[in-house]
């Protein structure tokens, strides 16, 4: 389980009028200035949302964004998709915010929303039949993010990652992506993916036999860095 | 890990990385499960492979927590798409519900000019400006004791703040503005520093007891209403302070 998840998550209700539980009103909402938009939490954003502000969506969308996009392009496999996907999430987020459960982290809920979005669009692709994914080598290098950012090997790493997991079936990826890189557990994914805990099971086990030696190089790679503890891990010698 | 002395190793097939996959999920029937864990014990080779499939979802996991920064030209379309829903949104002052934006969004753009002007107009005039959409010019004539708040301290709990307030609005679609002078000041200056200060309701209430002001702010849309229960506003003077607050939601406006 990450860090960023709640476990505890349910689809938000959208026929009910929200009424806030009482939660305490946060002192820097009350002055409102835009310079503090940055000091303001993810609740208080939404809460001014729902209430007519302008601004503090585009805010929130801003402070979350990379973290929506790494789920998005994972589960999708190809950055066309992944973009149109977020940008229908986010929209969804944004006109359904008013059925957001005060108790839940919002970035619980926008996640959601941005998987849901994601599998939608996996649906319908499957429905049109296989019309495989085109190759799109000339945005390898954008998505592992610009080069400023991040140091050379976490951008390789990340790429490594990303294209093994375009070559395995979207099911397998999708079920991997929630569990192993999401931290979802097996009953949230399967509630999430509508299927069996088992289905769940099986899909991320074939998941990680295919993606084993697509990985093993990215494995040995990063056990040489190390070699004190994780080399010994890989080749699982004692 | 290095008793490559057993017996059976040698004489057994490797598994293939399915079934060792299958036997760390839990996935083998019982004696399968049970000849394949005591193979992998016994084949260095096999060990190998279960520990890599181990290590390879620890690496995910890891790989998962980072970030993927969002291609700049993603980003920007992303925020423009966000901008102007939220410009859509600001131009269907009068429509109904959200079912109806999604459903005619192209129809509401005209709007777009004529609503801008009714924003900067409103907050010109400041607190108390009626909403006087088509909509509702011709609500609120039957007033009734439960669909009007009483000019004088309203006894209520918390719990009935919200339905009750969706009451009153909706039955009386201009502000409701109750109150000594010095209370209506005392709430606008709260107001002021809201993101939306346009106050609809100012009503002296005793909340689970104690003295306090409802205050009500327009919220983005004419149906949405926050609500804020703050102490401080009936003393002379007073600097408001919110205990509690709600959003409701009015229907039919």
């Amino acid at each position: 389980m990450t860090a960023h998840l709640d476990s505890g998550d349910q689809p938000p209700r959208p026929d009910v009028p929200r009424i806030d539980a009482g939660e305490p009103v946060t002192q820097a909402a009350h002055t409102g200035a835009p310079t503090s938009y940055d000091q303001l939490d993810d609740h208080e954003l939404l809460r001014m949302h729902v209430a007519g502000n302008p601004d503090s969506f585009g805010f929130l969308v801003k402070r979350h964004r990379d973290r929506m996009w790494a789920v998005a392009i994972r589960t999708l496999g190809e950055p066309e998709e992944a973009a149109d996907a977020l940008q229908e999430a986010f929209i969804s987020a944004f006109r359904r915010a008013d059925s957001f459960r005060g108790d839940a982290k919002v970035t619980t809920w926008l996640h959601r929303i941005v998987v849901n979005a994601c599998l939608d669009r996996i649906r319908r692709r499957q429905v049109r039949a296989a019309d495989p994914l085109p190759e799109d080598e000339d945005r390898a290098a954008e998505l592992a993010g610009p080069s400023e950012e991040d140091p050379a090997e976490v951008r390789e790493r990340r790429l490594d990652v990303l294209n093994a997991l375009k070559q395995i079936n979207e099911d397998q990826r999708a079920a991997l992506v929630l569990v192993d890189m999401e931290g979802y557990s097996i009953e949230e994914a399967a509630a999430i993916l509508d299927c069996a805990p088992g289905t769940v099971k099986s899909r991320c086990a074939r998941g990680r036999a295919k993606l084993l030696p697509l990985l093993r190089h990215w494995q040995t790679t990063r056990a040489s860095d190390v070699p004190e503890e994780s080399a010994a891990e890989a080749v699982g010698t004692e | 890990m290095t008793e490559s002395g057993l017996p059976t190793s040698e004489h057994l097939e490797h598994l293939d990385t399915d079934t060792i996959a299958d036997l760390i999920e839990n996935l083998l029937p019982a004696p399968e499960a049970h000849r394949a864990r005591e193979h992998v014990k016994a084949c260095p080779e096999c060990q190998q492979t279960y520990d890599a499939l181990v290590k390879l979802s620890e690496d995910l996991a890891e790989e998962g927590r980072a970030d993927i920064p969002m291609p700049t030209d993603v980003a920007e379309h992303l925020d423009a798409v966000i901008v102007s829903e939220s410009v859509l949104r600001a131009s269907t002052v009068g429509v109904h519900s959200l079912a109806q934006i999604r459903e005619e969004p192209r129809r509401h753009l005209p709007k777009l000019l004529g609503a801008a002007a009714g924003v900067v107009l409103i907050a010109a005039i400041g607190v108390g400006v009626v909403f006087a959409t088509k909509d509702n010019a011709n609500e609120g004539a039957a007033s009734t004791d439960q669909n009007s708040p009483p000019a004088d301290a309203v006894t209520i709990t918390t719990n009935d703040l919200g339905p009750q307030i969706q009451q009153w609005l909706e039955h009386n679609p201009g502000a409701i503005m109750h109150g000594s002078a010095a209370e209506q000041a005392c709430a606008r200056t709260f107001a002021s520093g809201r993101p939306n200060p346009n106050v609809r309701l100012v009503q002296p209430a005793k909340i689970d007891g104690k003295r306090a002001t409802i205050i009500g702010l327009q919220g983005g849309s004419p149906r949405d209403i926050q609500v804020f229960a703050v102490t401080g506003c009936s003393e002379p003077g007073g600097v408001a302070s919110p205990f509690y607050d709600t959003t409701v939601t009015l229907r039919n406006r």
